[in-house]
C-alpha cells in the first residue's frame, strides 16, 4: 500500500472541478480539497503562530497524517466564517502550503496563492486547570464555536482487534498518554468544572459534542457507554439553566430503551451514531466490531427509531467518505461507489436520518495506512448529492453544520 | 482601489437617524431588501452589519454572495435629503475570534439578549448620489432625449 501523491491522469484538478461544478462555492471546494490533501506549514506561518493567542493541535481524538501531535495551529478558518479541520502532512504526499507572505497567512499550491486564511483563536479556558490538576484542555478540545468532550479514548473494538479500519484511535490515545498525558477517561467533576469555564467567555461557543470510543460492556450490550455518558452529559448540564441545551452524541448505534434514557436524563439535543460506510459488504470488512456488536441492518433500524426520540433533523450519521473505494475489498470505480452511498443515504433520508461526511484520511496509526483517499470530483458530487437529500426530504442539519461542527463540507452548503 | 467616502456620506453612516437598507439577492435571483440599522464603516472603509439571525433570509443570501462573487447594494436616506446607494461585495464574515467577540459584547450591550450570529464586511466597489436633483441633472446632460417635449413648449 503505497502513496499514491499526485493526482492520476483521468482525475480532474482543482479548475476542472472547480469548472465543471460552478454551483459548487470555490471556498467549500478548497475546504474539500485541504481536508482530501492535508497541509504543510512553512517556517514563516509557523513563526507566526502565536500560543498566547492561537490554538496549537493536539486532543484530537484523531492522530495526525506525519505522526507529530503539538505545537503546529489546530486548524485554519476561511473568510466566509468556514472551518478547516486538517492535519499537518509530510511534503512529499504533496499537501497544501500554509505560507506567510506580505503580511497575510496564505494557502498555496504550486506557488500560487488561493486564499488567505487565520488560525483559531485559543479559547480562554484553555490557560486553566481544574481542581484536581488537568489542563482544561485536556478535557475538552475546542472548535471556533465547539466545545468537544471526549470522555473516554478508548475504544473496546480494539481489544478484540476489531476497530474500525480507517481509525487510529486506540495508536493515538497511546501517543497522546506518553507525550501530553491525556486522560484516557474524564471525571465527571472535570468537565463540569471546564464547562463552567468555557460559557464564561462571551460569544465562543454555540454547542458541545460528545464522542468516545465504543464500549460493549454492561447488563445490555453498550450500556457501560450509555451509562458513562449520561454521567457526563449530566456534569455538562449542571451549567446551564435550561434542561435542554445544544448538544450532539457522536457514539454507537444504541437501543430505543438506551436512547430513552440519554434523552430522558439529560440535555441531550441530537444524536449521530457513525455508520461509517453505507454498504453492508463493506461495512462488515472495514467496521468488524459494529457489525459484530450491532449489525448494519441493525445499526440502521436504530438510527430510525431514534427520530422518533430526538425528532426530525436531529438524528444523523456520518460516513467516511472515500473508504468505500479502499482496498482489497473496496469499489473499483468512483460512480458505482457514488451511486450505492446516495441510494443508501436516501433510504436513510427518508425516514429522517441525514448523512454526512468527512474526507477519509488514510492516517499512519490505522490499518488503511498509506492508500489514497478519492478525488476532488467525487467528494463535490457526494457533497451536491448529500444536500439535495436533505432538501428533498427537509430535514435540517443545524446541530452538524459549518457552525457547530466544521467538518463536513456537504452541510456547509445548508448555509444558503 | 478602494472607495474614498466623502465626508456627509462618513457622517450619514454615523447619524443615528439615518435609514440604512441593505439589498441582497437569493441563489434564484430573488431580490431581498431589509432596514439594518447596524450598517457602519470599519476603520478600513468597508461597511460592516452585524447579523443577529443566523437563519434569516439576508443571511443566507450574503453567504450566497460571498461564495458567488455576487453583487450587494446598500442604501442611506438621510433626515436633510441625503440619497446614497452603495453597491459592494461581501468579503468576509467574521463569525468567531477575538473581533467577533468584542462586536459581541458590544451589541448586547447596546440590544440586551440578543445573539450574533456573524459580522458581515463589505467592500464597497462603487457608491452614487441618489438625490433627485443630482441624478436629474446627470440625465439632463446624458440623455436630452429623456423628457416630454411639453416641458420644453413655449
Amino acid at each position: 500500500m503505497s502513496i499514491v501523491p499526485k493526482p492520476k491522469a483521468t482525475e480532474l484538478s482543482f479548475e476542472e472541478v472547480a469548472a465543471k461544478y460552478p454551483q459548487f462555492p470555490r471556498l467549500l471546494l478548497l475546504k474539500t480539497d485541504l481536508q482530501r490533501r492535508g497541509v504543510y506549514y512553512t517556517k514563516q506561518a509557523l513563526s507566526k503562530v502565536d500560543p498566547v493567542i492561537h490554538q496549537l493541535g493536539g486532543t484530537h481524538i484523531f492522530g495526525t497524517r506525519d505522526g507529530i501531535l503539538t505545537q503546529r495551529p489546530e486548524a485554519l478558518i476561511l473568510r466566509d466564517g468556514t472551518s478547516v479541520i486538517t492535519s499537518p502532512t509530510p511534503l512529499e504526499q504533496n499537501p497544501y502550503i500554509v505560507d506567510f507572505r506580505d503580511g497575510r497567512l496564505v494557502v498555496m499550491d504550486g506557488g500560487v496563492e488561493l486564499e488567505e486564511v487565520e488560525y483559531w483563536t485559543k479559547p480562554d479556558y484553555y490557560n486553566l486547570t481544574t481542581s484536581s490538576g488537568i489542563p482544561m484542555s485536556h478535557v475538552a478540545s475546542a472548535r471556533p464555536q465547539r466545545i468537544y468532550l471526549m470522555p473516554s479514548r478508548y475504544c473496546h473494538f480494539w481489544t478484540d482487534n476489531q476497530g474500525c479500519l480507517f481509525c487510529d484511535i486506540v495508536n493515538n490515545l497511546k501517543q497522546q498518554k506518553s507525550e501530553l498525558n491525556l486522560p484516557p477517561r474524564l471525571k465527571p467533576q472535570d468537565v463540569a468544572e471546564t464547562i463552567r469555564e468555557a460559557l464564561k467567555e462571551p460569544g465562543r461557543f454555540t454547542a458541545i459534542c460528545l464522542t468516545s470510543g465504543s464500549d460493549f460492556h454492561g447488563a445490555e450490550d453498550f450500556d457501560a457507554e450509555v451509562d458513562y455518558y449520561i454521567e457526563i452529559l449530566k456534569a455538562v448540564g449542571e451549567n446551564f439553566a435550561t434542561p435542554k441545551f445544544p448538544s450532539q452524541l457522536i457514539a454507537t448505534a444504541f437501543t430505543e430503551k438506551q436512547l430513552e434514557r440519554i434523552y430522558r436524563e439529560t440535555g441531550l439535543l441530537s444524536y449521530t451514531p457513525d455508520i461509517e460506510v453505507l454498504n453492508e459488504r463493506l461495512f462488515e470488512w472495514i467496521c468488524p466490531g459494529k457489525a459484530r456488536w450491532v449489525g448494519y441492518q441493525e445499526w440502521k433500524r436504530r438510527m430510525v427509531r431514534a427520530v422518533d426520540i430526538f425528532g426530525r433533523g436531529r438524528v444523523n450519521t456520518c460516513i467516511v467518505a472515500g473508504v468505500e473505494l479502499a482496498k482489497p475489498y473496496g469499489f473499483n470505480d468512483e460512480d458505482a461507489a457514488l451511486q450505492a452511498v446516495l441510494a443508501e443515504a436516501e433510504d436513510l433520508a427518508s425516514q429522517g436520518v441525514s448523512t454526512v461526511y468527512t474526507v477519509w484520511v488514510p492516517r499512519p496509526g490505522s490499518y488503511l495506512r498509506g492508500q489514497k483517499n478519492a478525488s476532488l470530483e467525487y467528494y463535490v458530487r457526494l457533497a451536491l448529492g448529500l444536500q439535495e437529500l436533505r432538501q428533498k426530504y427537509q430535514l435540517s442539519i443545524d446541530h452538524d453544520d459549518y457552525r457547530r461542527c466544521g467538518n463536513h463540507p456537504d452541510s456547509d452548503l445548508a448555509r444558503i | 482601489m478602494s472607495i474614498i467616502f466623502s465626508k456627509e456620506l462618513v457622517e450619514l453612516f454615523a447619524k443615528k437617524d439615518t435609514v440604512k437598507v441593505l439589498a441582497t439577492t437569493d441563489a434564484k435571483g430573488m431580490p431581498h431588501v431589509v432596514v439594518k440599522e447596524s450598517l457602519q464603516l470599519n476603520e478600513s472603509n468597508q461597511l460592516i452589519y452585524f447579523e443577529l439571525l443566523e437563519s434569516s433570509q439576508t443571511n443566507k443570501n450574503m453567504v450566497h454572495s460571498i461564495w458567488f462573487n455576487r453583487p450587494v447594494a446598500v442604501a442611506l436616506i438621510g433626515t436633510g435629503g441625503e440619497s446614497y446607494q452603495i453597491k459592494g461585495k461581501p468579503v468576509k464574515s467574521i463569525v468567531s475570534g477575538l473581533l467577533f467577540r468584542d462586536y459581541y459584547v458590544k451589541i448586547r450591550e447596546q440590544l440586551g439578549d440578543v445573539d450574533l450570529a456573524a459580522v458581515w464586511v463589505i467592500e464597497p466597489v462603487e457608491v452614487i448620489d441618489q438625490r433627485f436633483n443630482i441624478r436629474s441633472r446627470e440625465e439632463e446632460i446624458r440623455h436630452p432625449y429623456f423628457k416630454h417635449l411639453d416641458r420644453l413648449a413655449k
